[in-house]
């Protein structure tokens, strides 16, 4: 069942991964099909997303406050912390993270320094992406970019700290005894890679170069990108198996650059069926959990439909 | 662009000293030859930043037009932050993994990544930048040693610490091996500080000492440039006090790294 477009959003604003366009716009996709079908057993229906939802972004924003506190010299730390705890920020890749954690049966302990790493990555990028020699945004999510506030050179320095206090986060909070080290170096390697130059930077290069790039091949390095390595890292928190992660990197990918296309709000046939394709694919790919009880929490699936449903409409779907 | 920046030219010390400790500690090459790349990928990665025209604004890098120059400024700080992203994702890929404990990698990876952070480079360029033009009583020495300690010495120290961590080094091996890179660290840029002096002062026909060399925080202008011979010395023998206790042969090519670096300002 659809929420219509006038009723309360489940949280005020959310946008799932770059937040910096206003949201309390008409969501353009409402033609889209299929998106009544979270499932229809009692036991979804009784899921309390809002709680579910809430409660992570106050332990996550509260982690993350711990884990930039600020120390000499001061106005490196005010940068990041500027950036990283900003108001208005959804928390959708550690939000998405810990989900895909908990779906495998992971503790979400495991997962949440790896949840906060993934915000302090993205926030970085965004810092840099929105310098005067990149994007030039002087606003982000309706406040002053990080740039403007304290100049370009604190500001590329606040992002080139972030990334490597994101590796340090994840190797000094995560728990030895939940998470091997093995797999804490396959989460660091998957964060790299998703950064570098076969991921973000890729994306954010062919945004600025142009070049004879399909408008897809940015979506999917940008956002698609950090979509993907959120649920994969989750995954391999939780102790998927490599067929698992697979399934997770395609679902995640699928939401990042749907939730792209819609937001770039261009009514063309094509990108309303590319949103489509992009919808169905992604609901397709959870199929594998939501059709094993066994093996799955079926409550545990419910969150990861709702990032599809909110990428597509821009407001959650709860079964009444 | 971030091959440019990798490829030109450079001495490799940081790899290579990576490599020393390693084999130092009982190690092979092999084990930590990928992470002595992912130090030389972050450390260019780093100078690519630094040159940027907001930051130290240089238009030359090792005898070449700076990466922003040829590629942009967009693209130089795409290329760096892919460059760090890379060495991140090389010293942790999974055929390096083999070769290495899972523990030991990991002790690696957060050693290099406090390095660069607010409390090694990053924190050390910040306190740079807020230096610039800052007069000689408001400098101070502790400032200056902050600056190195953080924005030229943490690298270095992390990639002979790290060497030393993958090659299986104890507790007290990779001490030593923090406080030898931390010497010669410091001593390059002390002998770096009197070279600069002295060759100054041989161009402008003025005796050493003077303050010809405005501007820039240098030891000798803080503490005199014979009290800088003399912390030269005195690092100097630091640094080879630190080897002393390992086999003599796997320390050879650290004892003249330390010969090479101090014997630079008498050749001068």
């Amino acid at each position: 069942m659809l929420f219509s477009a006038s009723a309360t959003p489940l949280v005020p604003s959310l946008c799932l991964l770059a937040a910096e366009k206003p949201v309390n716009r008409r969501p353009m996709m409402m033609r889209l099909s299929g998106g009544g079908a979270i499932g229809s057993s009692s036991s979804s229906s009784n899921f309390d997303l809002k709680t579910y939802w809430g409660t992570l972004m106050t332990e996550i924003n509260q982690k993350l406050d711990e884990a930039i506190p600020v120390k000499y010299p001061a106005g490196i730390y005010e940068s990041m912390r500027y950036s990283v705890l900003a108001q208005g920020a959804k928390r959708a890749p550690p939000v998405m993270c810990v989900a895909a954690c908990e779906l495998f049966g992971g503790d979400r302990l495991a997962a949440f320094p790896t949840a906060c790493a993934l915000e302090m990555v993205h926030a970085a990028s965004l810092i840099h992406d929105d310098l005067p020699c990149m994007d030039d945004d002087p606003v982000r999510r309706g406040k002053p970019s990080n740039h403007t506030v304290y100049g370009s050179d604190i500001a590329i320095l606040a992002g080139d700290a972030l990334f490597p206090l994101a590796f340090q986060h994840i190797v000094s909070h995560t728990p030895p005894d939940l998470v091997p080290r093995a797999t804490i170096l396959r989460v660091i390697a998957e964060i790299a890679r998703t950064v570098g130059s076969t991921g973000m930077a890729a994306g954010q290069f062919v945004d600025l170069e142009g070049g004879p790039f399909p408008p897809s091949f940015v979506q999917e390095k940008k956002f698609g990108a950090m979509a993907e390595c959120s649920a994969v890292c989750g995954g391999l928190l939780g102790g998927a198996t490599d067929h698992e992660l697979e399934t997770l990197r395609r679902y995640g990918r699928a939401v990042g650059m749907l939730y792209q296309v819609v937001d770039d709000e261009k009514k063309t046939d094509g990108a309303i069926q590319m949103a489509q394709e992009l919808k169905d694919k992604a609901k397709k790919e959870l199929q594998v959990f939501d059709d094993d009880d066994d093996k799955y929490s079926e409550e545990l699936v419910v969150p990861l439909h709702t990032f599809v449903d909110y990428a597509a409409h821009r407001h959650f779907l709860l079964p009444l | 662009m971030a091959e440019y920046s990798l490829l030109a030219g450079g001495k490799r010390v940081r790899p290579l000293l990576c490599i020393a400790a390693c084999e130092l500690v009982g190690g092979d090459e092999a084990t930590a030859m990928s992470t002595a790349c992912a130090v030389e990928m972050i450390h260019t990665s780093s100078l690519v930043h630094d040159d940027l025209p907001c930051m130290d604004n240089a238009d030359l890098r090792r005898g070449k037009p700076t990466n922003h120059k040829v590629f942009g400024e967009d693209m130089a700080v795409l290329a760096g932050d892919a460059l760090f992203a890379l060495a991140f994702e090389h010293m942790t890929a999974l055929s390096s993994a083999l070769v290495v404990s899972p523990k030991r990698k990991v002790r690696a990876v957060i050693e290099l990544a406090k390095a660069i952070g607010t409390k090694g480079l990053v924190g050390g360029q910040v306190i740079d930048l807020c230096s610039e033009g800052l007069n000689r009583d408001d400098a101070g020495l502790e400032r200056l040693e902050f600056i190195h300690l953080h924005k030229t010495a943490a690298l270095l120290v992390a990639a002979a610490v790290v060497g030393a961590i993958l090659g299986g080094g104890t507790e007290d091996e990779i001490k030593k091996l923090r406080k030898y890179a931390r010497c010669i660290r410091l001593l390059f840029q002390v002998v770096d500080d009197i070279l600069y002096v002295t060759k100054s002062t041989d161009k402008l026909g003025k005796s050493a000492g003077n303050d010809v060399v405005a501007g820039k925080l240098t030891y000798p202008r803080l503490i005199s440039l014979e009290r800088s011979r003399e912390l030269a010395e005195k690092l100097s023998k630091e640094a080879e006090e630190q080897l002393l206790g390992f086999d003599p042969n796997k320390a050879v090519p650290l004892v003249a790294l330390a010969s090479y670096i101090a014997g630079r300002h008498n050749r001068s």
